[in-house]
């Protein structure tokens, strides 16, 4: 049977880095902002696991990683999404343009 | 394959022509994505009615905005949930090795769960968790 | 091991106490006693006592470094406590929790001072932020701690990802976590692009986490808009942690890749625009908590000099710059937050309304500047001598020099305004204690440019 090759799995994972930072980077709201830093980090899981089954099946180094990954990602989110409620309740507004308080 | 040993070893790129296949994959994935949002551009009909530009509903007439304000219990709940669900998958490599880890794993196991109960327990003592006020 | 367990234990007991003590003072109290069993639990482990046995599968090793930095970052912290905790209760009402967090906070620094896997270096980096996002918000009603939290967040969490991405290419070249390249069997076969890519990645991500330019441009914001007590804290023992991270990972791994990357010339650019900015931009401000902000970035251009020498020396200045660097900065902070006014006409006058705080100020400011007699001075003397050491780009030196001298502009507009213009000085209440302390700490900073090896001769008994 035929395997997907390796540079594929890179691809996607590239791929969907890339999205995750042009959505970062072009989004202004804040909770888009926090679903495109979601997507980075699941490329990277995507990333490690493809690296341990084709390169380094000897350990599983990699998939625990990627557990390691997830549990943060979810800490980070609560703390974000608790940030984010804390500025609507002040703004009215979750548009990243509208927190502007410090530019001067 | 041939992309994948470029990667790993740096000598093998002093030839030009490796790269090739990256600038043949590149220049096609990028013409795919070019040709068909021209294509659909151009050949798709376009109709603008007042019933196609609302929101489809499961063919329920729409009415009021989503975006209501909700209480914020729900989002605490919520993001409790979330933590609280994510940190079980510790216990899937635990499960998986139980034997072969022993009292060692055990222990550490129970560590793992002992800071997890202070957590609940000091939500339930901010009353977090109350429904009703 | 001692520290790393101790904090989180100490953590979820401060915790508690907030729940069952009603009383600010008290909570500080405890938290006061927490640091100071956790600094003695770690000295000891320094000497080899250690309270717990824990197999930690070669991911993190305890060296006389790591466990001497922990040491001064606690000591800080303790002091930080000590001299601010009272500012710290007025931020809210959640008193307890805001302990609780920088016990969490010690967590994450005590794993990266000593961690050999990029795992733990990737957990304690998280373990040291995330409570630092909240700490950030703090000032729930205040617009700008919003904002500035939300800031913190979004880069933390941006740079979080490119240093994941690093990690996962040098696991896809090498199949280990390990830091040590000296026991690693792929290492043989030659650097691959793979580990030169991730660890580029990994340069950004913690050139972002030190604040140095171009990555900077988050901390002024961020210091600006959080609570003043929390800025304090995250601008010394902080940013000191992260410096510690940096060291260690390319410590060990820049030498060997040296062939094909020119790690040293990305770091000369990495440094002279992290001084450009830091100190040029602090001359026009008119905030000493903003000015504050950007001497730290430019602070932070000094301390990248251990990063760009990486020697025994530059190990030895490193340390010695934390001690002294935080030391300064919390003393600064201190005084400035029982300021009325953070402008630099608050501060006019200061001399005669409250001469032991305008001294003390003074020896802060100046130890920051780099006179000798100060800490300071032997800081930067380190850092500039582990670079001549090296024997490479020693024009960097001059250039150091040069922005040393900038830097004394804008502190001094400090003093000046304190002991040379009329006004009235104004304050909050000053307790006793507070002024006793502020003593202590102008004692240790003296104390220290006269005999720095007062601290060093710890990394080799």
């Amino acid at each position: 049977m035929n395997t997907i090759p390796l540079t594929h799995i890179l691809f996607v994972s590239t791929a969907l880095f890339f999205i995750g930072m042009y959505g970062l980077f072009t989004r202004r709201n804040i909770i888009t902002m926090l679903m495109s830093i979601e997507l980075i980090l699941n490329s990277v899981n995507i990333n490690f696991i493809a690296f341990n089954k084709y390169l380094h099946p000897a350990n599983l180094d990699g998939v625990f990683f990627t557990i390691f990954i997830i549990a943060i990602a979810a800490a980070e989110a609560a703390v974000a999404i608790a940030i984010i409620i804390n500025l609507y309740r002040n703004h009215k507004s979750i548009d990243i343009e509208d927190a502007a308080e410090m530019k001067y | 394959m041939q992309l994948l040993n470029i990667l790993l070893d740096a000598s093998a790129t002093s030839n030009a022509s490796n790269y090739f296949p990256i600038g043949l994959q590149l220049f096609f994935a990028i013409g795919f994505v070019v040709t068909m949002m021209f294509v659909t551009h151009f050949l798709g009909p376009k109709r603008k009615t007042a019933d196609k530009l609302e929101n489809f509903a499961s063919g329920i007439e729409t009415h009021g905005d989503a975006r209501q304000p909700m209480a914020i219990k729900y989002f605490l709940v919520a993001i409790l949930f979330v933590l609280f669900d994510v940190e079980v998958i510790f216990f899937y490599p635990y499960a998986v090795n139980f034997r072969s880890l022993g009292w060692e794993g055990f222990g550490a196991v129970l560590m793992f769960v002992a800071f997890f109960l202070a957590g609940f327990i000091y939500i339930i003592k901010k009353g977090a968790l109350t429904w009703e006020d | 091991m001692n520290a790393i367990i101790l904090s989180a234990i100490l953590g979820v007991i401060m915790m508690f106490s907030g729940i069952w003590v009603n009383n600010k003072a008290t909570l500080r109290w405890i938290a006061l006693a927490g640091l100071l069993v956790l600094l003695i639990s770690n000295i000891a482990e320094m000497y080899g006592y250690r309270i717990w046995n824990v197999n930690v599968h070669n991911m993190l090793y305890f060296d006389r470094f790591g466990l001497l930095f922990n040491s001064v970052a606690i000591g800080s912290t303790f002091i930080f406590v000590a001299l601010s905790g009272s500012d710290i209760n007025r931020v809210g009402k959640y008193a307890a929790e805001y302990y609780t967090l920088i016990f969490f906070v010690l967590t994450g620094i005590t794993i990266i001072s000593v961690y050999t896997s990029l795992l733990m270096l990737f957990l304690g980096i998280e373990i040291m932020s995330i409570p630092l996002y909240i700490l950030t918000g703090s000032d729930k009603r205040n617009l700008k701690s919003n904002e500035a939290s939300l800031k913190y967040f979004l880069m933390g969490a941006f740079s979080t990802g490119l240093m994941l991405m690093g990690i996962t290419l040098i696991y896809g070249a090498t199949g280990s976590f390990s830091i040590e390249v000296l026991n690693n069997p792929a290492i043989a076969q030659g650097v691959s692009f793979l580990e030169i890519t991730g660890m580029l990645f990994l340069l950004v991500s913690m050139a972002f986490k030190v604040s140095a330019a171009p990555f900077h441009f988050w901390t002024p914001d961020v210091y600006d808009g959080a609570p003043g007590v929390f800025t304090s804290f995250m601008a010394t023992v902080v940013k000191a942690a992260a410096f510690i991270a940096f060291v260690k990972l390319f410590d060990a791994r820049m030498s060997y890749s040296s062939a094909v990357v020119d790690w040293k010339m990305l770091l000369c650019i990495l440094i002279i625009a992290t001084l450009l900015i830091g100190n040029i931009t602090a001359v026009f401000q008119q905030s000493v908590k903003r000015m504050l902000a950007y001497s730290s970035i430019a602070q932070a251009g000094f301390m990248l000099f251990a990063v760009f020498s990486m020697n025994e020396m530059a190990k030895e200045g490193i340390i010695f710059y934390a001690v002294s660097y935080s030391l300064a900065t919390i003393g600064v902070f201190a005084v400035l937050l029982k300021m009325k006014d953070f402008t630099f006409e608050g501060y006019n006058g200061l001399a005669k309304s409250q001469p032991v705080l305008a001294f003390a100020n003074t020896v802060f400011l100046l130890s920051l500047a780099g006179i000798p007699l100060t800490a300071g001075f032997f800081a930067k003397y380190f850092m500039l001598a582990s670079v001549i050491q090296t024997g490479h780009y020693l024009w960097m030196v001059i250039v150091a020099v040069l922005f040393a001298a900038v830097s004394v502009y804008y502190y001094f507009r400090v003093i000046q305004a304190m002991y040379f213009k009329t006004g009235e000085g104004e304050t909050e209440n000053i307790h006793p204690g507070f002024k006793t302390g502020l003593i202590i700490l102008t004692v240790i900073i003296i104390l220290l440019g006269v005999a720095p090896n007062l601290i060093i001769n710890f990394l080799y008994f």
